[in-house]
């Protein structure tokens, strides 16, 4: 039987990539600084969707050249792998377009916690994207991940869900006695996210 | 859990992404086993001692050799 030979060739630079990222984010940041300004003159603004979108495929059109220009390495990969990479993918993009839509018409990073009003149609089309994308992302990713991230994965997992469970029925009964303000959710999850983050990524590459 | 993956990826001139390759998982799954970081499951094990074609108790050590005799 044939063994088959693992690509010896070296891998494509990783600047490109990361470039092209940083330029779809800088793009969709140029259409909400347009619709920053339009609002303040007060003429008409694009949706909040066209700009992420536009950038997303943008984006996506770069990315599928820098794949298409290194297509012998990324061959090579295994049906796993390429899969792995297809889950991570779609997530960021999902995370990248939910983030420049709800901060889309605000003035920096707290747009993405506020609890400003949202249009319904904003909201609903938010809602859909993630249950719907977010499913087939972890699906892709959990069919494909490796033994060793899988074991990250569920510790990271446990973190954040420890990370939930004790602050906030603390937050709860101090907010009874009225020594707490009431309990909010979003600062619950963004901590709950980010003790996920940190130990996944602590046992995925210490 | 001690092993000589280490030794035996370098007795064949691969490297960890090389041999990660061959495994199907990341390089860092590679390094985490080297180092001792991490215990593989049984079926990467398995995929181990078939890739460096020896058993299982040869590549891995978790230091009770001999003592587990008669229970």
């Amino acid at each position: 039987m044939m063994d088959i030979e693992p690509q010896k060739r070296r891998a494509p630079s990783m600047v490109w990539p990361i470039a092209i990222g940083l330029g779809t984010a800088m793009l969709a940041g140029g259409f909400a600084g347009y619709n920053q300004s339009a609002a303040e003159n007060g003429d008409a603004v694009l949706a909040p969707w066209i700009g992420p979108v536009v950038a997303i495929l943008i984006g996506g059109l770069a990315l599928a050249y820098y794949v298409r220009r290194y297509a012998d390495w990324f061959r090579n990969w295994s049906p796993r792998k390429r899969l792995y990479w297809v889950s991570l993918t779609l997530s960021c993009a999902l995370g990248f377009v939910a983030a420049m839509v709800m901060q889309s018409g605000t003035s920096g990073p707290e747009g993405l916690f506020s609890n400003a009003a949202m249009t319904p149609t904003v909201a609903i089309g938010l809602s859909v994207m993630w249950v719907v994308g977010l499913t087939i992302a972890l699906v892709l990713y959990h069919r494909t991940v490796d033994d060793h991230e899988r074991r990250a994965y569920h510790l990271g997992g446990l973190a954040g869900f420890y990370a939930f469970v004790f602050p906030c029925p603390v937050w709860w009964v101090l907010w009874r006695a009225d020594l707490a303000p009431p309990v909010e959710a979003m600062p619950l999850f963004a901590l709950s996210l980010a003790a996920n983050a940190l130990f996944y990524f602590w046992f995925k590459f210490r | 859990m001690n092993n000589q993956l280490k030794v035996l990826r370098a007795m064949r001139n691969w490297s960890q992404a090389e041999l990660a390759d061959r495994l199907d998982v990341s390089r860092q799954a590679v390094n985490a086993i080297e180092t001792g970081k991490y215990d593989p499951s049984l079926p990467l094990a398995f995929k181990l001692a078939r890739l460096f074609a020896m058993p299982i108790e040869e590549i891995f050590d978790d230091g009770h050799e001999g003592q587990d005799d008669g229970h």
